[in-house]
């Protein structure tokens, strides 16, 4: 590696750790953020929850903008339709950020529906990328899984739309026993935090499974992820008490989604002609956006803990 | 006979990558020597030159106005440095000799025909020439009884467009996208490409085609 | 200077190129000329480079010599076809016979690493019936060894080189999964893809000698597609960048530079070392075994310039047969045209393949199989093509200008041992002092029905895939094999199952050469499984004291 690629991996490897030390610690503060409107202390439980679903759907949503517009770039926006992820993303980030900083008790129709429409724009991006994938030589098989459209990346725009519209529809809830889907709200929210960390496992051992799994810390997320999902999925179905196995274990997987970032900028630095290549490297390397994701919906499953353990 | 195509690449020019990843020092320095061949044979003397001159036009007609490759020189480069191919034909005479064999006897036939040298024909004459050539139907005694033919497709095809397609020039005049170290090519799919390959001017697209290539780097 | 390995030797003064970092160096032990070294292996390609490696490990003294250079792929690989030449062995060869051979890229490396330094790659298993051709598919000759044994060897081979292959291979016995995964398959594979699906016979992406991930400090391919000009990014798992490497952390010491050109024998018969030429002189080593790994045409060209007044037909030769049986593999092809852009120069030039006439037997009105791969030709190998179906001038001119729209499929296909093709020595010297090789080769009837029937096999699938303009490219072959073959019976082969030479106990032959058929593959991975094998075996020898 050159002196300018290791400067350069550092850098961005030391942003990256910044951000996400800054997200963690974040999370530890119980209290609301200082752009609230209520005085401290006097947030209800539920609506913390609320912003805390906006804020992982806003991050998952930059996670699916940049990784999107990189890989939708690299196949040429050869379907208009390719746009659309962009669009949408960035609807769902900007309403991410507003609703992390609103602590008022009803759903924000505008953000609802933008949020809506990223769960559908994520649902019809796996139809198409499943029909890229049935559409080449070879139809449902390894080589297209691993190069054609990736199966499972819509679901990434889906989970932020998910995430961010329960938070929208949980704010419309009384304080006192809020529900959410039929259940307590903080169990529908653990659910879902733990559908999307094990539905995004598998997209990552897809992935890594095509890396040959070359180097051996690339078995991390596909088997810490698993096992944050079902302790959450656990805690979310049993009785509720306090958890800190479950919560330590979710900011090892907050924690993963940077380091994981982190990894991948070294794999892009490490390709052939590293940085220098970035035109070829950032697009066929490790994918740097992707690992966030983990963190976002950690951090999601963190807020849903944090409600399920005042819920009886 | 029809005309030189025009190519379906018009403003690609491999060498304006010259500075992006797609080159490396390696490269650099061995395109730059092949550019910088001296125009003036090393090895033939003035008769044989004239007439490979005259053999490279009809093998690889260029247009006059554009850049032409110095094909006749690349040849003659090939020769004074004599690294052969690591084979032979048995009945193929050395590098060297089938060269100067095989100008030697192209003269003889076109003067045993027209009592004028190859390279003092029009075009017309010289192409059936080369063709009976190819034929194998050029046999009188300067030939040493190395065939024709073989001369025709060992020597004169293979080190001639050899020669040719071993220039810049050639290169994007056919679209190639050129060295490729360390930055090779993410786009691998059909009718793809990447933003520093060339750019087919397909009926409809020839501006486009044109600002894209002038952009390809 | 990019031509200095060719030059000046670089593997002296007890150290290595490390072709890994720019510039750097590895330590490297020497031996003395004088001090009698376990193996002297001639050649470091496929064969010679693998079982340096795998003595060396084994705790053997080890010298490795190879007439070529000692390149570093980082720094002195140009993007450049013609320069890139200097991988290829150029010095004279005469070629006669019905089909007189073009030898060069597509059969004779010179290089430390042999020809897999130029190589496409393709790392494909014997299919199991061919170890036994005669007795089973009545043809040829039966090999003296088994294919269960030889499954264990490939296995070894292919996690040694991290092929990157294919989840499921449709053809053969089950094997474990290849170590890397299967690279992405370019436009010009989806032509081969689709074809096959549209035959319904099916098609797999091709098992390659060349990294889809990161490994150590090689780069994985960023799809250049120089690889037949050698691999800048040393994706390529040549022998240069795996056995060679491993071979000189083991302890082995590789002369690069180093044409050996006599083997000299004692007054009781047996080898006693390797006369060379380098740095401008004749010099000597002394070794308890030689092996001659030079490839099909240099092992018996070795062997037959060995010749003494003991053994005045040539080293090993009391069958006859150094030299007889060389066998090419046929490399016809299908070309045409496509409405879509195909530009087949991305990646290396063959990313899918179909193996369906190795492994079926009925419809066909001949011995033997072969494959089939898609295409990649860089300009230069391209028109090369083109003039060898005669086109030039402006016709040609025309038909370059479709070169991004071409796709094309080739074949590996398998000819029989005949032994009037053969190797021997011309009249002509080459640089050294040495006679050069005359190589002799026709195709017989059964190996010109073999292509016949591809050609019109891969046209259909071509005109099933949408091209047009098909035609065929009738004269190409590649891959040399059989010119000192192996067998149970010293009167037919020159070597046994262990490479050993029948009349000389401690002359070893391990290379290419000591096929005795050539199967409808590549025969790089069964060089390099034979050479494991073989060090195995000198092992198992060494430890009961029969070495």
């Amino acid at each position: 590696m050159s002196a300018t690629t290791r400067r350069a991996t550092m850098l961005v490897g030391l942003a990256v750790g910044a951000a996400g030390l800054a997200a963690v610690l974040a999370q530890k503060r119980a209290g609301p953020s200082s752009r609230s409107i209520a005085p401290r202390g006097e947030i209800e439980t539920h609506i913390v929850a609320a912003r805390a679903f906006n804020r992982s759907s806003a991050l998952l949503a930059l996670s699916v903008l940049t990784d999107s517009g990189i890989e939708h770039y690299r196949g040429s926006f050869a379907n208009k339709a390719m746009f659309t992820p962009l669009v949408t993303s960035t609807l769902s980030l900007a309403a991410g950020l507003h609703g992390s900083a609103d602590s008022g008790p009803r759903r924000h129709q505008a953000r609802h529906a933008i949020y809506l429409g990223a769960a559908a724009a994520g649902t019809a991006g796996t139809g198409f990328h499943l029909y890229n994938v049935l559409k080449r030589p070879g139809g449902w098989s390894w080589n297209n899984l691993f190069y054609a459209a990736p199966i499972g990346a819509p679901m990434a725009l889906l989970l932020s739309g998910a995430l961010g519209a329960v938070a929208e529809r949980l704010r419309d809830e009384p304080a006192v026993e809020p529900q959410l889907l039929g259940m307590a709200a903080g169990r529908a929210l653990g659910l879902l935090a733990a559908a999307g960390l094990i539905g995004t496992a598998g997209e990552v051992a897809l992935m890594h499974f095509r890396g040959s799994y070359q180097n051996p810390v690339m078995y991390a997320p596909v088997t810490i992820v698993p096992v944050a999902s079902a302790l959450l999925a656990h805690a979310a179905l049993a009785a509720p008490r306090e958890r800190w196995v479950t919560r330590a274990w979710l900011r090892i997987t907050a924690a993963l989604g940077f380091v994981g970032m982190g990894f991948h900028a070294r794999g892009i630095a490490r390709n052939q002609g590293g940085w220098r290549n970035w035109t070829q490297n950032i697009l066929n390397g490790p994918p740097l956006p992707a690992p966030p994701s983990f963190s976002a919906l950690a951090l999601a499953g963190l807020a849903a803990l944090r409600l399920r353990e005042t819920e009886k | 006979m029809t005309s030189i195509p025009v190519t379906r690449y018009p403003g690609y020019d491999v060498l304006s990558k010259r500075d992006t990843p797609s080159w490396d020092a390696a490269t650099r320095s061995v395109i730059d020597e092949r550019l910088a061949t001296p125009r003036d044979p090393a090895f033939l003397n003035a008769v044989e030159w004239r007439a490979l001159t005259a053999l490279c036009a009809c093998v690889i007609p260029q247009r006059s106005e554009a850049q032409p490759v110095p094909i006749a020189a690349l040849v003659d480069a090939k020769l004074a440095k004599n690294r052969g191919d690591g084979y032979r034909d048995a009945r193929l005479l050395p590098l060297r000799d089938a060269w100067r064999t095989g100008l030697a006897a192209l003269d003889e036939e076109c003067r045993a025909r027209f009592e004028l040298p190859f390279a003092s024909l029009d075009a017309a004459p010289q192409i059936a020439l080369l063709e009976a050539m190819q034929r194998g139907e050029l046999q009188c005694g300067a030939w040493n009884g190395m065939p024709s033919s073989l001369f025709f497709t060992e020597r004169v095809l293979h080190d001639v467009c050899g020669a040719y397609y071993s220039h810049p020039h050639a290169w994007s005049e056919i679209g190639f996208g050129g060295p490729a170290n360390p930055r090779g090519y993410v786009r691998m799919n059909f009718n793809r490409r990447d933003p520093w390959e060339a750019s087919e001017a397909s009926p409809g697209r020839e501006e486009q085609a044109r600002k894209e290539n002038k952009n390809a780097r | 200077m990019l031509d200095d390995a060719q030059h000046h030797p670089r593997g002296k003064n007890g150290r290595a190129p490390n072709v890994f970092r720019a510039g750097a160096w590895t330590p490297m032990r020497e031996y003395q000329p004088t001090e009698e070294v376990d193996f002297a292996i001639v050649g470091t390609g496929a064969g010679g480079g693998t079982l340096a490696c795998r003595l060396a490990e084994k705790g053997f003294k080890v010298v490795a010599f190879d007439a070529g250079a000692w390149w570093r792929p980082l720094e002195e690989f140009a993007s450049d076809e013609t320069h890139q030449e200097k991988l290829f062995w150029t010095d004279e060869r005469i070629c006669d016979g019905d089909n007189p051979l073009k030898l060069g890229n597509n059969n004779s490396g010179k290089a430390v690493g042999g020809s897999t330094v130029h190589f496409a790659m393709v790392s494909l298993r014997f299919r199991p019936e061919w170890f036994k051709s005669r007795s089973l598919l009545g043809y040829g000759a039966d090999w003296p060894l088994t294919w269960q044994e030889m499954w264990r060897y490939y296995a070894e081979v292919e996690d040694a080189l991290k092929i990157s292959g294919p989840v499921n291979y449709p053809w053969g016995p089950k094997r474990r999964r290849y170590p890397y995964r299967a690279h992405e398959l370019n436009a010009a594979a989806l032509v081969l893809a689709r074809g096959a699906e549209a035959l319904g016979i099916p098609w797999a992406p091709t098992p390659l000698a060349t990294l889809s991930a990161p490994r150590g400090e090689a780069h994985p391919c960023v799809y250049r597609g120089f690889c037949v000009s050698g691999c800048a990014t040393n994706a390529k798992q040549s022998a240069l960048v795996t056995w060679i490497p491993r071979a000189v952390a083991a302890g082995a010491e590789i002369r690069d530079l180093a044409m050996v050109g006599r083997i000299k024998t004692s007054e009781a018969g047996r080898a006693i070392g390797v006369e060379y030429f380098r740095e401008g002189r004749w010099q000597f080593q002394r070794a308890r075994h030689v092996v001659v790994a030079g490839y099909a045409i240099e092992t018996p060209r070795l062997l037959l310039m060995s010749a003494n007044s003991r053994y005045p037909d040539g080293l090993a030769n009391s069958s006859g047969l150094v030299g007889k049986n060389l066998m090419v593999q046929s490399n016809q092809a299908t070309w045409g045209v496509m409405d879509e852009e195909i530009r087949w120069y991305k990646g290396p030039p063959s990313l899918a393949l179909t193996e369906h006439w190795n492994y079926t037997d009925k419809g066909k009105d001949f011995f033997g199989g072969y494959c089939y791969m898609s295409q990649g030709p860089l300009p230069n190998a391209w028109v090369a093509t083109q003039n060898g179906r005669g086109l030039w001038g402006h016709a040609l001119e025309a038909e370059m200008q479709k070169y991004n729209h071409q796709a094309g499929l080739k074949i590996v296909g398998e000819t029989m041992p005949q032994e009037r093709n053969r190797v021997t020595l011309a009249a002509e010297m080459d640089q050294y002092g040495l006679p050069i090789a005359r190589v002799t080769y026709s195709l017989c009837d059964n190996d010109k029905r073999l292509i016949a029937h591809s050609l019109d096999f891969m046209g259909q699938a071509l005109n099933a895939a949408g091209a047009s303009e098909v035609w065929n490219e009738n004269d190409d072959t590649c891959h040399l094999n059989g010119t000192a073959r192996m067998g149970d019976d010293p009167r037919s082969s020159v070597v046994n199952a262990d490479c050993r030479s029948w009349d000389i106990p401690n002359l070893w032959i391990c290379d290419g050469s000591v096929f005795p058929t050539v199967g409808g593959v590549n025969p790089s991975l069964t060089i390099q499984a034979i050479a494991c094998r073989t060090a195995d075996r000198i092992e198992a020898l060494a430890a009961r004291g029969e070495l």
